[in-house]
């Protein structure tokens, strides 16, 4: 009787130091820990918004004296340069591609923007479009003039296509 | 088996149980705590490393922007990775398809890290590589706008640095949790050694106190130290001891109160009895002159007298044994010479067939052996069945005689009370034709003759062959005890 409880007691004190042993020593592999949100900073320059295997791809010029939005779509539809496009970068924007970039605000720093374009605009691609619209808003954004995830209305020769944001993220 | 038993008593005794449990307590109590403090002292020591170098990599990132190319060449991405490699660790860049790495060291990224950097968040993972711990950190860098949110720009850094400093604190505050463990297990099995001596010495003293009484000595007492449930023990067993030692202080009183009576009353008999068996013999002389029925009655009254006589005393007799004033009167004896002198006087030297080798010397008291002998032969003659045999041996240190007779031979119930006093074998006779004492009176007898540890012995038994033997042993030399009992 006695000899059978202090097995049992020896077995529990057995267990009890064997898990404690198994959780281990040392330092143990960890699962993945997340902590705030990613670093971010200024960036110098005018984004554009390139093609890389079907996926908008951001990219960063230099500044030039006159940076409005109107001219970074131009200089958006004057295509990838010849470092970018040995990275496999590409447009969508046709070279023919002209627009004009109107805010409609409603209070300061938050806005409509509305894309004037010459041509059709059902002629552009969804991706051509999201370039545009991203270029477009990125541009007014730094400016002050409009929040970076404001709607924008590309309006062609054909009439508006809906507003939409841009999906970059 | 003796040996099994008390090694078993060994390992299963009072102090090994209470050993065992003072170290389990100890051992356990000192495991459960040492290990929560250490994986306690552990999960800080890694958090801090790891949130120091999180925000070490925050700072050094701070540093990298403005951005102002973007997409950036291979040799943009090596003097970055570069620049964000130290002495602890070093950074692998990764923009697209490209990757740039500060050192050669492969760096385990897991799937499930990227995926969590990719989302957007600064990530950080603990792996093992080469049986080295790795803290492995990562973040995207993102663009910021004028409105406050960001774009990611493509570009992830990881940083890996080893945690090998980390890892020697933590082994060494593993190496004093064992030390400590160590040192409580001395310390509970010292401290089990001493409260076990606590516990044990009056269990000792009462178990020697308890032989002590069981052996017969009543005056045993307990020194009652302490309040406790074993002082408690120790005062009841005194209780106990000294209640036993009145009964029997009262008993012993009251056997010899009853064995000095019987006693006197035999002493104040006796005068009384010379002077009827003086009359009687008168009678007993004059009985064949008597007419008839006067005759008869008058031989009756003479015989009667006459086993009185012998009764009173057998009675004297052992109540000298019960005394303890019965003396040996020791002499250096032929034994085949006294046996076959007490047979003759008694007029059975025809009737024995006895075996007696000459030249048996022993130192013996020569009355009481007469008195034993004739005993045996005559209740052989009365209880058993002719021929009766005596016969003599004897050894360096015994004497054995051994009477036997044919008859039907002890019964087994018998057996054990044969040499009882006024013990009756056959209850239908009411009245035996000796004093009922003479086998106890021999029984003393041979008990009286001791020489150093040997002791006289009188035993009763059946032969191979059916009828009763009692053999009679007596030490060769006997010194004279002094009515020891």
């Amino acid at each position: 009787m006695t000899g059978r409880r202090t097995g049992r007691a020896l077995l529990a004190g057995g267990l009890l130091l064997g898990t404690l042993l198994a959780s281990g020593c040392g330092v143990r592999p960890s699962p993945v820990i997340t902590g705030r949100s990613a670093v971010s900073g200024p960036a110098q320059g005018v984004r554009l918004y390139l093609v890389a295997q079907g996926e908008l791809v951001l990219v960063l010029r230099r500044p030039t004296v006159d940076d409005t939005p109107s001219e970074a779509l131009a200089r958006l539809a004057a295509g990838p340069q010849q470092d970018e496009r040995s990275q496999g970068l590409t447009s969508e924007v046709p070279t023919g591609f002209t627009a004009v970039v109107e805010v409609t605000p409603t209070t300061v720093g938050s806005g409509d923007l509305t894309v004037r374009m010459t041509g059709t605009a059902r002629a552009l691609s969804p991706t051509a479009i999201d370039q545009v619209i991203c270029t477009a808003v990125d541009a007014a954004a730094q400016a002050g003039r409009v929040g970076s995830l404001a709607p924008v209305t590309i309006v062609g020769s054909d009439g508006a296509q809906p507003a939409r944001r841009c999906p970059a993220r | 088996m003796t040996l099994w038993r008390s090694l078993a008593a060994q390992v299963l005794g009072l102090r090994v149980r209470l050993l065992l449990a003072f170290a389990l307590l100890g051992v356990t109590t000192t495991a459960v705590v040492a290990s929560g403090s250490y994986f306690q002292a552990r999960t800080v020591i890694l958090q801090q490393a790891q949130d120091a170098a999180v925000m070490a990599l925050t700072d050094q990132l701070a540093k990298v922007y403005p951005i102002s190319q973007l997409p950036p060449t291979q040799e943009e991405l090596n003097v970055l990775a570069q620049r964000l490699s130290d002495r602890e660790g070093f950074a692998v860049v990764i923009y697209r398809g490209m990757r740039a790495q500060g050192s050669p060291t492969p760096a385990p990224l897991t799937p499930e890290l990227r995926q969590e950097v990719g989302d957007g968040r600064i990530a950080w993972q603990r792996v093992s590589q080469d049986g080295q711990p790795w803290l492995l950190i990562g973040t995207q860098l993102q663009l910021d706008s004028p409105d406050g949110t960001s774009r990611p720009s493509g570009l992830e850094v990881y940083s890996m640095r080893d945690l090998v400093p980390e890892q020697q604190s933590i082994d060494q505050l593993a190496t004093r949790a064992w030390l400590t463990g160590g040192l409580s297990l001395l310390l509970a099995v010292l401290l089990a050694l001493l409260s076990a001596r606590g516990v044990l010495r009056p269990v000792r003293d009462l178990g020697r106190a308890a032989r002590r009484l069981g052996e017969g000595d009543l005056t045993t007492r307990l020194t009652v130290r302490g309040v406790d449930e074993l002082a408690d023990v120790a005062r009841t067993f005194n209780d106990t001891a000294g209640t036993l030692e009145r009964q029997v202080g009262e008993l012993r009183r009251m056997e010899s109160d009853a064995r000095r009576f019987v006693a006197d009353v035999s002493h104040e008999l006796r005068t009384p009895l010379a002077a009827m068996t003086a009359v009687t013999d008168v009678l007993d002389e004059e009985a064949d002159h008597l007419p008839g029925d006067a005759g008869q009655a008058a031989r009756l009254v003479s015989q009667e007298a006459q086993n009185l006589t012998q009764l009173v005393n057998d009675l004297i007799e052992i109540s000298r044994f019960d005394s303890g004033t019965a003396r040996l009167a020791l002499d250096d004896v032929d034994v085949a010479a006294a046996v076959t002198a007490t047979l003759r006087i008694r007029g059975w030297a025809d009737r024995v067939r006895a075996d007696l080798p000459p030249a048996v010397v022993a130192r013996l008291d020569p009355r009481r052996l007469d008195v034993i002998v004739a005993n045996l032969v005559g209740n052989a003659f009365r209880h058993g069945a002719e021929p009766v045999s005596v016969r003599l041996s004897a050894d360096p240190d015994w004497v054995t005689i051994e009477v036997a007779d044919q008859g039907p031979g002890l019964d087994p119930e018998v057996r054990g009370h044969v040499f009882d006093r006024f013990y009756k074998a056959d209850t239908a006779r009411t009245r035996s034709e000796g004093s009922g004492l003479g086998l106890a009176i021999s029984w003393e007898n041979a008990r009286l003759h001791r020489h150093g540890g040997l002791r006289g012995t009188l035993v009763a038994a059946n032969g191979p062959d059916g009828g009763a033997v009692f053999t009679l042993r007596l030490p060769r030399v006997t010194t004279d005890a002094g009515g020891a009992r």
